[in-house]
């Protein structure tokens, strides 16, 4: 088992795409992936620039905090689905190995069911939490006070992608089920 | 249902959710949903998203992708190779002083990395092929860099504390400075056992020598010239600056710790552009890729934790956990090590940020309780879990020495790194008599709590 706390192994290692939705999700997953990429990146930038702005030339920060917050959230959410192609997710893998391996596939299986039913879930509570948020007019309790449907929504279309990448997979251990009887 | 039966049904639905391999966050999650579900008034169900959200949107909890940052691009440059280089140059004429240089460079490289397995990957690669060519054995080649690798969860900017730091509600600030001392003092044991291994496998290669005129690596004696030495400075200046550097900017005042994190991320990628023009999106591309999987990954599972623990606490599992060790009035030191004890066990499964985020309310009031130092046991509980990254059966450093050094026998690896285990535990043994390793450097800095 493997902690996943390590930049050893990065390679790509998905299984090639084959239906044409596993296709279109690759695509979009590698488009958030790079987006996700310069959001981070942003976000130090932000930090940094509010370390300068307040100590050489004294002018008081407030927006800074709460952006890169909306930046590093956004990416985490948004880039869920490509950790979750690459089984990116750590799971506990003891028993795993000591199982036959048509037990284990099935055990993969109702796995990524339970886990489609709870990503499915908490993705439906964040539409209704977005909905919410947009028709109510939500805003952060700070001084800055920006909207809330702006990070809500990055949540949401996170999750959102999250469950389709699962579903996908569980399809596609279904074929392979198939296939292999 | 009592409350009883709610705990044993909850630990008992989350270890069932863990080992049949549902990943961490979800299954986490998963569980703590349908307890909500089925013990919680529906209102509190419809908030589950925005208490996840509320919970991840700490400024303190989001530096953690950007110290990830920071160590990613500094892991993934030759840097690791440089500051290697320049110990061993530096310290080549003590005896053991490569395998001192190796410890060293891992502490220095963890300080800058901020992680584990990044560290031993780094250093590891040209240290213990640097190592074995010098006739060290492979056991003891790997043995010293495990170890030195877990330094990246204990030195600032360690993850693990600043998971504590929010889970304990303690000053990350005085964390960090509370992990320096008792990092040089793992740091002094490694580097003295060394010492005392070399010596031991040398008089035993001499003897060898003498009796039978096998000649063994260890014997030959490398010369560096004076130039040789100042030549490797360069290259390893910048990163002693910038570790310096953030934490001039921590401590001076001048940046909060999510600020800190911001400008060290920043200033590692300007480093590794200016020193080994890595700056072009292809190439930057690998480095980002490591760290947003490793930070999704890592925030899902704090975000499902967090989750996890505010059900726990909802249902007054935890508190009535504490309560109920409170009440066994077991002598601090007997409770202590017990708690200590559960924290191995689970070290064998979970990562560090889990059993932080899961086990932090039931066992801190009872510790509280009892007198200790929460700053103090943060300390303790980070070198127990060092201890899970390099003991069987998980033991993450190991199988990263496995994938540098593929022809070293697993079992080899196990043998070199277990001395390793016992320093460790002398070291907590040490820190129990006397505190003050911890606590003396925050209180001159910070003032007294």
């Amino acid at each position: 088992m493997a902690h996943g706390l390590d930049y050893v192994e990065t390679e790509r290692a998905a299984a090639l795409p084959r239906t044409a939705a596993d296709r279109i999700l690759a695509s979009v997953n590698d488009l958030v992936v790079k987006t996700s990429s310069a959001a981070l990146v942003a976000a130090g930038f932000v930090l940094t620039y509010s370390v300068i702005v307040r100590y050489f030339l004294k002018i008081s920060t407030d927006w800074q905090d709460e952006t890169s917050v909306f930046l590093i959230v956004g990416a985490v959410f948004l880039s869920s689905a490509a950790v979750q192609a690459l089984r990116g997710h750590v799971a506990i893998e003891t028993i795993v190995g000591l199982l036959p391996p048509r037990v284990n596939r099935a055990r993969q299986i109702l796995v990524d069911v339970a886990s489609l039913a709870f990503c499915g879930f908490f993705a439906w509570k964040s539409w209704t939490l977005l909905h919410e948020a947009w028709v109510d007019g939500y805003h952060s309790g700070s001084t800055w006070g920006p909207p809330l449907w702006i990070p809500y929504s990055l949540m949401t279309i996170g999750t959102t992608l999250l469950s389709i990448q699962i579903l996908l997979q569980i399809m596609d251990e279904f074929r392979r089920w198939n296939r292999v009887r | 249902m009592s409350l009883l039966s709610i705990g044993l049904l909850y630990g008992g639905a989350t270890l069932f959710a863990m080992f049949v391999g549902m990943p961490i966050a979800f299954a986490l999650g998963a569980v703590a949903t349908l307890f909500m579900i089925i013990f919680m008034p529906s209102g509190s169900v419809d908030t589950i998203t925005q208490n996840v959200y509320e919970e991840m949107a700490s400024i303190t909890l989001l530096s953690i992708p950007l110290f990830i940052l920071k160590g990613a691009a500094i892991g993934r440059s030759p840097a690791g190779r440089d500051l290697y280089g320049a110990l061993h140059a530096w310290m080549h004429w003590i005896p053991g002083g490569l395998g001192i240089a190796n410890v060293f460079a891992c502490a220095l490289f963890a300080a800058m990395a901020g992680s584990s397995p990044a560290t031993c990957s780094a250093i590891g690669s040209a240290g213990i092929p640097e190592m074995r060519k010098h006739g060290y054995s492979p056991g003891f080649a790997s043995g010293i860099i495990a170890a030195g690798g877990t330094l990246g969860i204990l030195l600032p900017p360690s993850i693990t504390m600043i998971l504590y730091a929010v889970a304990a509600e303690q000053s990350l600030g005085r964390l960090f400075l509370a992990a320096i001392g008792p990092a040089l003092l793992l740091v002094a044991l490694f580097a003295g056992y060394a010492m005392w291994k070399f010596r031991r496998e040398f008089r035993a290669a001499l003897a060898q020598h003498k009796l039978t005129g096998a000649y063994s690596e260890l014997l030959r004696v490398d010369t560096l010239t004076v130039s040789d030495k100042f030549a490797l400075l360069p290259r390893v200046l910048p990163f002693i600056i910038l570790l310096t550097g953030v934490m001039v900017a921590l401590y001076g005042g001048y940046a909060t710790p999510s600020e800190t994190a911001g400008l060290g991320a920043v200033l590692a990628l300007a480093l590794i552009a200016s020193i080994y023009s890595v700056w072009t999106p292809r190439e930057l591309e690998p480095i980002l890729i490591a760290t947003l999987r490793e930070s999704t990954m890592l925030m899902f599972i704090i975000g499902m934790s967090l989750l996890y623990s505010y059900v726990m606490s909802y249902l007054h599992i935890s508190q009535s956990t504490a309560q109920w060790i409170v009440s066994l009035e077991l002598s601090r030191w007997v409770l202590l090590a017990a708690i200590l004890l559960m924290v191995v066990v689970l070290g064998f499964f979970l990562p560090p940020v889990s059993i932080i985020l899961m086990t932090a309310p039931i066992i801190l009031p009872p510790l509280k309780a009892a007198g200790f130092d929460l700053v103090w046991f943060g300390v303790i509980m980070t070198i127990i879990m060092e201890m899970g990254l390099i003991h069987p059966p998980v033991g993450l450093n190991i199988f990263v020495i496995k994938n540098i050094a593929p022809d070293i026998p697993l079992r080899d690896v196990v043998w070199g790194v277990m001395p390793f285990v016992g320093l460790m535990m002398l070291a907590v043994v040490v820190l129990c008599i006397f505190p003050e390793i911890a606590t003396w450097f925050p209180d001159a800095v910070m003032g007294a709590k």
